[in-house]
């Protein structure tokens, strides 16, 4: 399938990569999740782009050793990643599932990660009142996560991915489910640690979240590389294909006349069951842009945003079949 | 996209600058802070109330008795509640709801990420979460053994020195077996995905079935030499003229024609196959858990 796509990685032979897959398959059981993955993640901001299913949870688990290989070989830091612990001193990792233990406060659980990660005590108060604050949790720190919205629990996970400051950030999916205030507050985030030097690989079945935060992406599909470069080429496929973009919020019915009056707004379909509309556009950018002040603005409180991206798919059988 | 450009110049240069390797393992903090953390997590769970519970089972009866019958001997309820109940039924239990779940509970809560991306081995992780179900289940047994002793024996006539003496060695027995029973469900735990089921099994068929029959096979249950250890510690004598040790006949000890049990091993044999039994059960899920992925079932994987 890639070969069908040829790319460049100008100089990559002369550097240390941040991440390097070489043959990497993955199976579980009879399921592939990888498939001879061949790549090399240099420092900076990238986006790890494919459909639900594509392999990007299965890549990141490989590039933080909680999965083993079942053939080649993946190195981060130039360190093979398999039960190489002192490795996750320099790794961080915000996961996809929504799991916490939900009897701790926010601050405990950033706490004793930094301690789990070998924090002193007063390097890890330091650190997780930094990190909390930085995320925007310093507010609501001391409520047990289990009460937290979506978005504050996204917030806390990528607090603890960031509170041993680590030289390597991996986010699976870190903006799914937030609303657009957290939505925003997460990419200045990304974006900033990015500005500082970090090195982020981001997943996500969003081009447009995507596309928000790096240029540089890497799009998975059924497990294999299809493409890697800059977005504006992926850009100019998606474009092609009407996006749809889920929102939830108890007022669905009112949402739906504002967003009808935009003029990128193709059509609305009612979720009546989700309390939310579906809404077809083909400049998502506008409309993704336009969320957080007519959630601040008009009182709509929207309490999920998320894009099933069907689009996507329909891009990568493109990409497939070119 | 029918030729994907490269990453751009700047990105590559600050590829160079990685670090030179990671240096150290882990350290006192992240062991500790994970014992912690485990001890935290099992006084948030609704177990130690349903095993806090059950453990007052036998110092509830241990009133009742002595409120029906006052003329019952202290030692026949020592053995009956003590030395039957306590290691047969309450010692397994206890030790199977905790160590089953010493990893599979952060595998079902899909909490295990945040350990697994730590700067701890996977081993370790699995030594310093069973130390902690250990301690657990340790401190349970000492609170309820102590109970149970002090509603048999307060108030009766035996010497306080008497009641001291025969708790402290209840108590160091049932530490020990409930250590042993831990360390051998924290393996099973790792051997196959339905630990529970396999831990009852092993409870109902080794401990409660061979465990009670006359044969040799009874050596390789836990259960046969926490008897012989209380069996060879403890007299349990009624007062009545002529009474002989009631353990002997329950516990299937030939004392008629092996009156010393010269057949059975000694005591110190006993605690060292408990106490090598717990070690090797421990040492070997370690290994096991080194060498294991562990899957999280994330919403992408389904």
């Amino acid at each position: 399938m890639h070969s069908q796509l040829p790319r460049e990685i100008a100089g990559s032979a002369e550097v240390k990569p941040i991440v390097a897959f070489h043959e990497v398959s993955k199976w579980y059981g009879n399921v592939i999740g990888i498939n001879k993955l061949t790549i090399t993640i240099p420092a900076g901001v990238t986006g790890l782009l494919g459909p639900n299913g594509a392999g990007k949870s299965t890549l990141l688990q490989l590039a933080t050793g909680q999965l083993y290989p079942s053939q080649g070989t993946v190195q981060v830091l130039g360190q093979k990643v398999w039960n190489n612990p002192s490795l996750n001193r320099f790794i961080g990792l915000c996961p996809e599932q929504d799991a916490f233990y939900e009897w701790m406060t926010g601050w405990d659980f950033v706490h004793t990660s930094a301690r789990l990660s070998g924090l002193s005590r007063s390097e890890a108060r330091e650190a997780a009142a930094e990190t909390l604050e930085a995320v925007g949790m310093t507010k609501n720190k001391d409520r047990a996560v289990g009460g937290y919205s979506k978005g504050m629990r996204q917030r806390t996970k990528l607090a603890q991915a960031l509170v041993h400051d680590p030289e390597v950030l991996f986010l699976d999916e870190p903006l799914t489910g937030t609303d657009p205030v957290a939505r925003r507050d997460l990419m200045d985030i990304i974006q900033r640690l990015g500005g500082e030097g970090k090195s982020v690989l981001v997943s996500s079945h969003v081009l447009h979240e995507v596309q928000s935060l790096t240029p540089n992406i890497i799009l998975l599909n059924h497990g294999r590389l299809v493409a890697e470069g800059h977005v504006r080429q992926l850009r100019d496929l998606i474009d092609k294909y009407p996006h749809h973009i889920v929102l939830i919020c108890d007022d669905y019915r009112k949402l739906a006349g504002r967003v009808l009056a935009w003029e990128d707004v193709e059509g609305v379909r009612v979720l009546a069951t989700e309390r939310g509309l579906m809404v077809e556009t083909r400049s998502p950018d506008a409309f993704y842009g336009r969320l957080p002040q007519l959630s601040l603005e008009d009182g709509t409180a929207i309490k999920e945003v998320y894009s099933d991206d069907d689009n996507l798919e329909a891009v990568f059988k493109y990409l497939v079949k070119k | 996209m029918k030729s994907a450009p490269s990453f751009d110049a700047v990105d590559l240069e600050a590829g160079a600058d990685v670090p030179d390797g990671p240096s150290g393992g882990f350290g006192l903090t992240t062991l500790w802070t994970l014992y912690v953390l485990t001890l935290r997590q099992h006084l948030h769970g609704k177990r130690w109330m349903i095993i806090g519970a059950l453990f007052l089972l036998p110092a509830g009866l241990a009133v009742l008795m002595r409120v029906m019958d006052p003329k019952e001997p202290s030692v026949s309820l020592e053995f009956a509640l003590a030395f039957m109940l306590i290691p047969q039924a309450l010692l397994p239990l206890a030790a199977l709801l905790y160590a089953t779940g010493v990893i599979e509970d952060e595998l079902e809560e899909q909490t295990i990420t945040y350990l697994l991306i730590r700067p701890i081995s996977k081993w370790a992780l699995y030594l310093v979460k069973m130390l902690a179900t250990v301690t657990t289940t340790v401190l349970l047994t000492v609170v309820f053994t102590v109970l149970t002793y002090l509603a048999i024996f307060v108030g009766g006539d035996t010497p306080a020195a008497t009641v001291l003496s025969r708790c402290f060695t209840a108590v160091s027995i049932h530490c020990t077996a409930v250590c042993t029973y831990s360390c051998l469900f924290g393996l099973i735990s790792l051997l196959t995905k339905r630990s529970l089921i396999g831990s009852i099994l092993y409870i109902l068929v080794f401990e409660w079935l061979l465990g009670n029959l006359p044969l040799a096979i009874r050596l390789i249950t836990v259960i046969y030499y926490t008897r012989l250890i209380a069996y060879r510690t403890l007299p349990f004598v009624t007062p009545d003229p002529g009474s002989q040790n009631i353990a002997a006949e329950k516990w299937q000890f030939d004392i008629k024609s092996d009156p010393n049990l010269l057949e059975h091993p000694q005591l110190a044999i006993c605690w060292i196959v408990l106490v090598a039994g717990s070690v090797a059960f421990t040492l070997l899920a370690a290994f096991l858990c080194s060498r294991r992925e562990f899957y999280v079932k994330t919403p992408e994987k389904g």
